[in-house]
Formats: C-alpha cells, sequence, structure tokens
C-alpha cells in the first residue's frame, strides 16, 4: 500500500470567458490527439446539447479521455473535463474543478482577462489546481499577446511570458499546449491498493445502463462486481460497468486511482445518489468521504405552468429528467389562480432560469408559460414567527407582517473607465451600496457594490449591458439578508387580482413599477369584447391604471366568392391564437404577459 | 336548390385595393377564356344533376365590360344543360363605366333579372385616388338605364380621405334610386400586393376603430332608409335579400365556373387556379381546373354551419340544424354557446349574434368552428 504518482495521467480542466474559444481549443486537443477521427468532428465536440452550441456556452460537464504521445517518447493519458463559464454554473466549475489536477487558462490575445474568468481563476486557486494560462486568438489583427502576457503577470500574478501563443481557430501552436500540459500540470497522487474513495462530479440517466456516474478515482480501484455504497445514501450496488470516455462511454477492465471514469451500477434513480459524494467499496469501506462541494442554493425562483393545463404531468416528467443532471435545479408543485397547476422552481440565476425553460421547450416540446422571477424572502410576523417566502402569493396579510429582510449580494462589476458614471447612476436607481473601486488597469475598473438580489432579477443585468454598450461583466455571490422595507404590487385585470402577476418591490419603487407594468400590459394584452381596466394596487390601494379598449371590429367582411375555405382557414388561425392564452375570469392572458414585465427598463 | 357562380376574370384597369382574379391586359384572351368556361360548365354539368338552380351570378373582375354575347351565350348554356328554376335570380355585376342601352338589351334576352353595380363612392375625387374607372356621372346614367331592374349597389368604407360625411353623401345619393333594393358596404381591406396595402403600410388609412365608427354610424343610416342589415356588410329593403350570396351563408351547394371560383357540392369544397392560361391549358386538356379539394367531415359542416349562418341576423334555426345534421345544436355547441353566453341571443328556436356584436363576430366564431 503506497501512494504513488500516476506518472502518465494528466486531469485537467479549461478556464475561459465566454468566446474566448474554450470549445475551439477543446475540439483542437481532441483532433491532435486522434481521439475522434476528424472527419467525425463536429463543431464543439463537448457541448453536445444543442442550446449550448447554439449560444456558444457550456452548461454541463463532459469528459473526454485522449491519450498522447509527447516529445519525450512516453505515452499519456489526458482527462479533458468541461467547466461552463457563467457565473450561474459556479458551482457546476467547482465540480469539475475537484476531479482535476490543473487548469488552462485560455486568454482572449485581443481582449485580455475578464471578470468571469478571474473568478473561476480564484475558485481553481482555492481548490489548489495548477493553472497554466494559454494565449489564444493571436491570429486577430487586434491581438496583442505580449500585453495579455504580461497582464496576466500583472492581475494574477502568474508568469505568462512562456504561455504558448496559439490560434485554436485555424490550429497553430496547439502542440505547444500538449506538451505543456505533460510539462506542468501535476501527474496525479493515489494508492491503488487503498479503500476506493471515488468522486461523484456528474451524472446522467441513460435508459439502458441506468444512472451513470462520472467519477474522479481519488484513492483505490473500482471494477465490474464490486459492492458500492456512497456515505450520504443507505443503498447498496454492484457495479456493472466501468469504463472512460472517448468521448462516448468504453468499457474497460478497472478504473484506478487518478484516473477519471465513469461507473454503472444499475442505479435506478437519480435520487438515490448525491454529486459530489463519495463512492466507497462496502467489502473494504473507506473511513471518510472526500471533502464534498459547497452545495449550490436556488436563488431565483419562479412559477412554471403548462400552457396547456391538462399537461401538467408532462411538465412534471420533464422536470424530473432535467433534475437527474442539474441538481441545482429544485421544484415543487405549485397552484395558482391564474395559471392553474404548475411548479415552483429554483435556479442559481437567471441564465440558468432560461436555459431550463428553452430545455423545456425544445428538448420535451412543452408550451409553458414561466412568471415573473422573484427571490427568498425572510418575513417577520407581528406574533413572532419567521417565514421564508419564495412566492409572493405565499405572502401573510399586510397586517401581520411585522417587517421584511431581503436576500443582499456583493456584485464585482468589471468595466472600461469611462462607463463607470453610467453604472454608479445605474446603481444608484437599483438601491445599492457603494463599497469599493478598484483600477485594475488603465482599461479596467472593478467596482464592488452591495446590492439586492431583487433588483438583480428585475432587470439589473439587462440595464448594466445597455448602459455600458455590453463592456461591462459582473458577477456575485450572496452575501446576507437585510432588513428592507418592502411591499406585495398586485395587479388587477378586470377588477380581479392575476396572482401571477403580484411582485414583492421595494415600497419607493412600487409606484414607478406599478406604472410601467400596467403600461406594458396594455401593450401585450389584445383587445377583447369588453373593456379591460389594469390596475396596480399596494395594500387595496390603486397606484395605476390602464384600459385596453374593447374590440370594434374584428370580421371577415369580405365575401370572397363562395370561398368559405378561406374564411375558415382565417378563423382557424385566430383560433391558434386564442389557445396560447390564458384565461383569467373573463379576461385572456396571453402567455408573454407574464414575463413582458421582466423588460420593462430594458428600452432605457 | 344549388347556386351557380360564374367568374368573368377582365376589367378596363385595375382598383388600387383589388385583389381578385382579374386582368386588365388580358382582355384578348376573352374568346378562348369563354370557349373553355362554356367547357367546363358542360363537363361539371353531372355534379348539379337533379337539383334545381335557384340562382346565377355572374362576378369579376367586371363582367359588363366583355362583350355581352359571352354572358349570353353563357346563360344559353346553363338553360339548355341545367334545371332552372323559372323565378331564379339572375345577377350581373356591372361597373358604371361599362354599361350602354345595347349591352343592356343583351343581358334583357339573356334573363339577367338583378343587377349589382360597383359604385363605391359618390366622391369623384375618391374614384379617381383608388383608379376607378367612372365618375358619378356615369353612375346616375347606368341608374337611368337599370330603372326598372331589382338593383343593389355596393359602397365601399374607410376608402382614402374618406370620413363618415362622405359615405353618407354616398348612401343619401344612392337610396334616391327607387329601383335600388340592396345595398352591401364593404370595408376597404389592404391586401398584401395591392397598391392600398402601400398607403396601409405608411399609415395613410383609417384605423380599424376609426372605420368601425363609419360602420355604426352606416348600420344606422341605411336602417333609417328602410335598408335592414342581414348579414354583416349586406343591407336591403324587406325581402330583397341576395339570394345568391344567402345561399353561401346557409351552407347551401353552388358550382363555381372560370378561374379562382369555388364550389361546394356532395360535402366537398373545390377552388379552381386563379391563372387564366392554366384554365386554359387544363380544361383544353380535358382535365378540371380545380387546385383544392377538400371533402368536409361531419363535425367541421357542423362548425362550418354554425360559422356561416351566425353571419346573418337570422341566425341559427335549431329545428333546420336537427334537420340537417339529425343532432341537437345546444348539445354539439354546449361549451361554445356557454362561452359567449353574453354575447348571443338565444330563444327555444335558435341563436343568434347580438346585434352590437356582429361586427366583431371573429373572437365567437373561433369557438363555434372548432367546437
Amino acid at each position: 500500500m503506497a501512494v504513488t504518482k500516476k506518472e502518465n495521467i494528466r486531469n485537467f480542466c479549461i478556464i475561459a470567458h465566454i468566446d474566448h474559444g474554450k470549445s475551439t481549443l477543446a475540439d483542437r486537443i481532441i483532433e491532435k490527439t486522434g481521439q475522434v477521427a476528424e472527419r467525425d468532428m463536429e463543431n464543439q465536440l463537448l457541448d453536445s446539447m444543442d442550446l449550448e452550441r447554439e449560444r456558444g456556452i457550456t452548461i454541463k460537464l463532459t469528459p473526454v479521455r485522449m491519450s498522447y504521445k509527447a516529445k519525450d517518447g512516453k505515452d499519456y493519458i489526458f482527462n479533458l473535463i468541461d467547466t461552463p463559464g457563467h457565473v450561474d454554473f459556479t458551482y457546476e466549475v467547482s465540480r469539475s474543478l475537484k476531479a482535476c489536477e490543473g487548469a488552462i487558462l485560455i486568454v482572449d490575445a485581443s481582449q485580455g482577462i475578464q471578470a468571469q474568468t478571474l473568478a473561476n481563476v480564484y475558485l481553481a486557486l482555492d481548490n489548489d489546481l495548477e493553472i497554466m494560462p494559454v494565449i489564444n486568438k493571436i491570429d486577430l489583427p487586434s491581438a496583442d499577446p505580449d500585453a495579455v502576457a504580461k497582464e496576466i503577470e500583472d492581475v494574477i500574478g502568474l508568469d505568462g511570458t512562456n504561455a504558448p501563443k496559439i490560434s485554436a481557430k485555424v490550429g497553430l501552436n496547439i502542440e505547444d499546449v500538449l506538451e505543456k500540459i505533460v510539462e506542468e500540470i501535476p501527474a496525479p497522487m493515489g494508492d491503488d491498493d487503498a479503500p476506493l474513495k471515488a468522486l461523484i462530479f456528474d451524472s446522467y440517466y441513460d435508459n439502458f445502463k441506468g444512472v451513470i456516474l462520472f467519477v474522479r478515482i481519488v484513492e483505490g480501484t473500482v471494477k465490474a462486481g464490486t459492492k458500492i455504497k456512497t456515505f450520504m445514501s443507505d443503498k447498496t450496488f454492484d457495479v456493472v460497468e466501468v469504463g472512460t470516455f472517448d468521448p462516448d462511454l468504453r468499457a474497460k477492465d478497472t478504473l484506478t486511482s487518478g484516473e477519471v471514469g465513469y461507473i454503472a451500477a444499475s442505479i435506478k434513480s437519480i435520487s438515490d445518489i448525491e454529486v459530489g459524494d463519495t463512492v466507497y467499496d462496502v467489502d473494504n469501506p473507506a473511513s471518510e468521504p472526500l471533502p464534498g462541494y459547497k452545495k449550490a442554493l436556488p436563488v431565483v425562483f419562479s412559477g412554471i405552468y403548462p400552457l396547456d393545463g391538462s399537461k401538467f404531468n408532462d411538465l412534471k416528467e420533464a422536470l424530473l429528467k432535467l433534475k437527474l443532471n442539474d441538481a441545482a435545479l429544485t421544484f415543487e408543485p405549485d397552484n395558482s389562480t391564474a395559471l392553474g397547476f404548475g411548479f415552483r422552481c429554483g435556479f442559481l440565476g437567471l441564465l440558468h432560469m432560461e436555459i431550463i425553460e428553452e430545455r423545456l421547450e425544445r428538448e420535451f416540446g412543452l408550451d409553458i408559460i414561466t412568471t415573473a422571477p422573484s427571490v427568498s424572502y425572510i418575513v417577520h410576523k407581528t406574533d413572532g414567527t419567521v417565514l421564508t417566502i419564495e412566492n409572493p402569493t405565499k405572502l401573510p396579510p399586510v397586517v401581520e407582517i411585522d417587517y421584511f429582510e431581503e436576500p443582499v449580494i456583493k456584485a464585482n462589476i468589471y468595466s472600461p473607465p469611462e462607463y463607470v458614471g453610467a453604472i454608479m447612476e445605474l446603481c444608484q436607481e437599483k438601491r445599492c451600496t457603494f463599497e469599493n473601486m478598484v483600477y485594475i488597469d488603465d482599461r479596467r475598473v472593478k467596482l464592488d457594490y452591495y446590492l439586492p438580489l431583487n433588483e438583480v432579477v428585475f432587470d439589473f443585468f439587462d440595464g448594466l449591458k445597455s448602459r455600458t454598450r455590453g463592456y461591462a461583466s459582473f458577477d456575485y455571490e450572496l452575501s446576507s439578508y437585510k432588513k428592507s422595507d418592502l411591499v406585495k404590487l398586485d395587479i388587477m385585470l378586470n377588477g380581479d387580482i392575476c396572482d401571477a402577476l403580484s411582485v414583492i418591490v421595494h415600497k419607493d419603487k412600487a409606484y414607478a413599477r406599478g406604472r410601467a407594468m400596467a403600461e406594458r400590459l396594455k401593450e401585450v394584452i389584445p383587445r377583447q369584447m369588453f373593456e379591460i381596466p389594469i390596475q396596480a394596487a399596494v395594500g387595496g390601494k390603486i397606484i395605476a391604471r390602464e384600459t385596453v379598449k374593447a374590440l370594434r371590429k374584428d370580421v371577415l367582411a369580405k365575401c370572397y366568392g363562395g370561398d368559405i375555405t378561406r374564411k375558415k382557414k382565417l378563423l382557424e388561425k385566430q383560433k391558434e391564437g386564442k389557445k396560447k392564452m390564458r384565461k383569467l375570469g373573463t379576461v385572456e392572458i396571453p402567455s408573454e404577459a407574464f414575463t413582458s414585465i421582466l423588460k420593462i427598463d430594458s428600452d432605457n | 336548390m344549388a347556386g351557380i357562380y360564374i367568374h368573368i376574370p377582365f376589367c378596363k384597369s385595375k382598383c388600387t385595393y383589388c385583389d381578385f382574379a382579374s386582368f386588365p391586359k388580358e382582355i384578348g384572351k376573352a374568346e378562348v377564356y369563354f370557349a373553355c368556361l362554356y367547357k367546363e360548365i358542360k363537363g361539371k354539368a353531372h355534379l348539379l344533376k337533379g337539383k334545381k338552380i335557384n340562382t346565377v351570378y355572374f362576378g369579376g373582375g367586371t363582367p359588363s365590360f366583355v362583350e355581352p354575347k359571352y354572358i349570353y351565350g353563357a346563360l344559353k348554356l346553363i338553360y339548355t344543360i341545367f334545371d332552372v328554376d323559372k323565378n331564379a335570380e339572375i345577377t350581373l355585376e356591372v361597373n358604371p363605366g361599362t354599361i350602354d342601352e345595347n349591352k343592356l338589351k343583351v343581358y334583357k334576352n339573356a334573363g339577367i333579372n338583378r343587377f349589382s353595380v360597383g359604385l363605391q363612392s359618390a366622391n369623384d375625387e375618391t374614384l379617381r385616388v383608388v383608379n376607378r374607372i367612372h365618375n358619378f356621372n356615369d353612375f346616375k346614367k347606368a341608374m337611368e338605364l337599370l330603372k326598372d331592374y331589382n338593383t343593389s349597389v355596393d359602397v365601399m368604407l374607410g376608402l382614402p380621405n374618406e370620413e363618415y360625411e362622405d359615405v353618407e353623401k354616398t348612401i343619401k345619393e344612392v337610396v334616391k334610386f327607387s329601383n335600388v333594393k340592396h345595398i352591401s358596404c364593404y370595408a376597404l381591406k389592404a391586401e398584401e400586393g395591392t397598391p392600398m396595402f402601400t398607403k396601409y403600410l405608411n399609415g395613410e388609412l383609417l384605423s380599424e376603430d376609426e372605420v368601425a365608427d363609419i360602420y355604426d354610424d352606416t348600420v344606422k343610416l341605411l336602417k333609417e332608409y328602410g335598408f335592414d342589415r342581414y348579414e354583416v356588410s349586406n343591407f336591403c329593403k324587406e325581402g330583397y335579400y341576395s339570394r345568391h350570396n344567402l345561399n353561401y351563408w346557409k351552407r347551401g351547394e353552388y358550382l363555381g365556373v372560370g378561374i379562382g371560383a369555388s364550389s361546394f357540392i356532395n360535402n366537398r369544397r373545390f377552388t379552381n387556379t386563379e391563372s387564366i392560361d392554366d384554365y386554359v391549358k387544363a380544361i383544353l386538356s380535358g382535365f378540371t381546373a380545380e387546385v383544392f379539394s377538400e371533402e368536409v367531415e361531419e363535425k367541421d359542416a357542423k362548425g362550418e354551419y354554425a360559422m356561416l349562418n351566425l353571419r346573418t341576423k337570422f341566425g341559427i334555426e335549431f329545428s333546420e340544424y336537427k334537420k340537417i345534421f339529425n343532432s341537437d345544436f345546444k348539445k354539439d355547441f354546449e361549451s361554445a354557446i356557454k362561452n359567449n353566453l353574453s354575447y348571443l341571443e338565444i330563444d327555444d328556436k335558435g341563436v343568434k349574434i347580438k346585434d352590437e356584436y356582429l361586427y366583431v363576430q371573429n373572437t365567437i366564431l373561433v369557438d363555434f368552428i372548432d367546437f
């Protein structure tokens, strides 16, 4: 029993800002190592979801195992574990980092280091990873690799002078990267004979094999027949198959310490295991689990309802399936008078929410309605009890509320200096508290603010992007809960409160928000057979009113000869539109009404 | 009981709002077109075998623009091969700028007993703007000629630069002629591909609300002159309904011949090509010129029946529905009725859309086509 260095293995991930070429470099590495025949190369192999390819982002982790013959004449095994780039997915990043010894940091030769990248670099450093900088896109006319190399040194404190200068797009100097991986990324340490400890860093459900666990073997050996258990579950499973990713599953006799691979053990339900947990051998149990991850908690909540009420079970099935691979997604059944039965879902952030929405629509073909996102409030009642409220409709009556607390985040905003004024103005509007401002270099400023999460989920990000022409970026972490003067803003349509449109807002913002929502709804609610008053109310007091006038002309007046078919088709088309509406009392509301109120300030 | 529609796709010049199958430059093809039309009539005769024809309608285009012998020939053929009721309504659409005494003589001999005159507006400036070929004086002359005939006049609402006062003036001029028993008031619709559509895109036309206001006032005005609205856009003196159009709205059978014409016979709806050349080619080669054909299933038939009858002031008569479909209307359309209760007038005998909702009927009808 001895801990040895697994000299021929390199486990690493890639950290990069969106668009800085992470997936492209990953493709080149895979190509160079001959893992996938060039003719089979589909661009951006790692991004397997359509959504990922289209948006150019990575959401899910996909490991790939490659073999590489280095210039020293030896053969190496590379395990590349992809990481998502967006702040919402910090949790997923930390998962993949735990399985690696090193990280390739890609920096765009013309743009330099970006905020998001920095956050992930710190995360990697926290996890004791060796950072290996690579300067990409040197083929661009605006590329300034030497300046970027200096910046790497100034900002992160890493020596950038020896960083490979490459172009992943045209395949320039990729060999340098492969050699550097061998040289700089530490080989994993492990003892094949020690009791098994395998870190589960991801999982997905396979129709034939059951739940597939993505693991990093830290200690010991696992093979078919091993009886396994995890620390957080009571269930025992018999390993049916182990293997590696090429990037499809490829069965192997054993997985030993230092390796990255998968375990299939006829696990029926994803709820039987938890990502971040440690797998051990029942017959030779490890004494304690590996340090787990920081568990991701949802911070943004919204209601998701099927457009067609009868599709409730389909929606439930879809959410369950998404949950299989997305531990951070939470949901529980919910019921709204306006929208019927649906789910209250929790997300890591707005992008996460958007992605879940899109996946439900695309991968599961569901038509859904999403309500305005909310955050989790703490409500102190006059009788001394304390409630956590994620859904405005669940608020107790005003008279029973003593005071509210709302979540506050610490935001780091990175921007070119010329937009500092605009950012400060925006932050002022969004109830931010200024904390600090640092000039990173003459091209970038970092502003630290405390701001209510409530303002972020509304339209902070849109506002930031539009006021800085897209140059600013920001990341945030939950800081604390703070006492706040909040009220519930209700929207009444034709005199009835539409619960799905209720929001919790700061008292000083209620009037402006109420007016903006009423105006917006007036635009999106089509005219109907009768006049529809739209009222915004706080505690029963009307603070804004708009009116959707009654329909005056809605008729196929022309005769069209005897072409009844044409008339019928026109009506059928109209019927389709009507079907996409939700009926609240007598009022028909289009599904976009529920999300349109989010976009109120984005025209500014 | 069945109707026959004959499409004449020729006109002197195209009005700026027109998207019907009509071609001012193709008049040279009239001879061959009518030869084909006659051939088509003969070829389709068997479809209406044993059925009494009680309306014949020449529409266009401008049927009065072509030589009257063609109309005469068509009717003569129809009398020979169909069983035409002796009191049949036989209508010809007329443009006031294209009718004269000689033509009228031929029409009379052919058996035309009703004329539908396209005036659109009594305002010469408006007529010029929309490229009508006649002026108001031409209309007056035409009406003098037609004074002994049952006549319908078309008036348009929402024409460029026209307000209610212009429509009012037009209607007042029209009702002066005692032979006018029927008036159709169609709201201008800017169809894609027409010059009018450009005006619409440029925001030069009245809004839908403004047109609705004009419509409401026009309905009231016509009522004062004894013209009762019996369908969304059609008004008449007591008993002078357009039987041809009523047949459409009652879901009666009809044969349409000529380009773009639609038919409904034996539960099948079919429509001809809108191209003269394709039409000629098909007919001469011994084929039909149909480009669309659809069997109507029973459920759709019920929906159609409701959608069509609800356009009229008569609405749906439960007993007639029962006779046709051997089924109970109120049961079949239970939820559609329930959803629209405030917009419908219901009693033991039948159901109709309340007068004030007739102009916003689509919202109601969509529940009835798919019930």
